[in-house]
């Protein structure tokens, strides 16, 4: 209940204006939407590519982290590749993980997070054991305690 | 001319004194309107501000408060959170 109406004034304000770069594919339930996001710079590793991100909502939204992951579709058909996103779309980032998150965070904050963080990235490179790791995962993202290999990327 | 007043009705209207148009950061609801499981805005659903400054619904903030991945923590400065004047409080006690 609270998290719908969060949801709807976030809708709302994301139907009215959106940052550049992102945009809203998908919000016809409080549960799930879909957002798109672009990397702005030149970057060579996203250069041209869109990316999609499945947003997750609980019902203790936005106490609770919203779980977010990168997903293909046919218009978007690449999991951005950088040394926090597993192959299978898993992002690791301190601001989706249970202890990073804040309640002031929204969909917009973390669409822009996520943006800069491949904006800033200049390794074209998986997470060290994404092979396993995909191979083996059946946790849900925000079950999983990420190890983070590196705070500065 | 000699005006009599028969009736009249006085109207008020109150609102929290904080900066205009803010809204609570964990609801986005107005500091003036309640939290998101309250009906009535006032007194029942009064705001809370932090030693740090921030404020929040009162109910918004105990919320998360209670998480045990708030660590306690304002939501925006991720200081630990202490209700400002609650010493204060204590000492007169």
């Amino acid at each position: 209940m609270s998290a719908t109406r969060r949801l709807q004034k976030e809708l709302l304000k994301l139907q009215e204006h959106l940052p550049p770069g992102i945009s809203l594919v998908q919000a016809d339930n409080f549960e799930t939407w879909l957002m798109d996001i672009k990397v702005l710079d030149d970057n060579p590793l996203y250069r041209g590519d869109t990316y999609r991100l499945k947003f997750h909502f609980s019902s203790s939204y936005p106490i609770e982290a919203p779980e977010v992951t990168f997903i293909t579709s046919p218009t978007t058909p690449k999991i951005p590749m950088h040394p926090h996103v597993y192959s299978n779309g898993i992002i690791c980032l301190d601001l989706l993980d249970r202890q990073g998150w804040s309640p002031v965070h929204n969909v917009e904050s973390v669409c822009m997070s996520l943006q800069s963080m491949l904006t800033g990235n200049e390794k074209n490179e998986r997470p060290p054991g994404d092979a396993d790791f995909v191979k083996s995962n059946r946790r849900r993202p925000r079950d999983i305690s990420f190890y983070f290999h590196d705070e500065k990327v | 001319m000699k005006v009599t007043i028969k009736h009249w009705r006085a109207v008020a209207a109150w609102r929290w004194d904080m900066p205009e148009d803010d809204v609570c950061g964990i609801c986005r609801n107005p500091y003036d309107s309640t939290c998101s499981k309250c009906k009535f805005p006032g007194d029942e659903c009064p705001l809370l501000m932090g030693d740090c400054n921030h404020s929040f619904h009162m109910h918004c903030i105990f919320h998360w408060i209670k998480q045990e991945a708030s660590q306690e923590r304002c939501p925006m400065c991720r200081q630990v959170w202490k209700a400002k004047g609650s010493d204060a409080r204590d000492a007169e006690s």
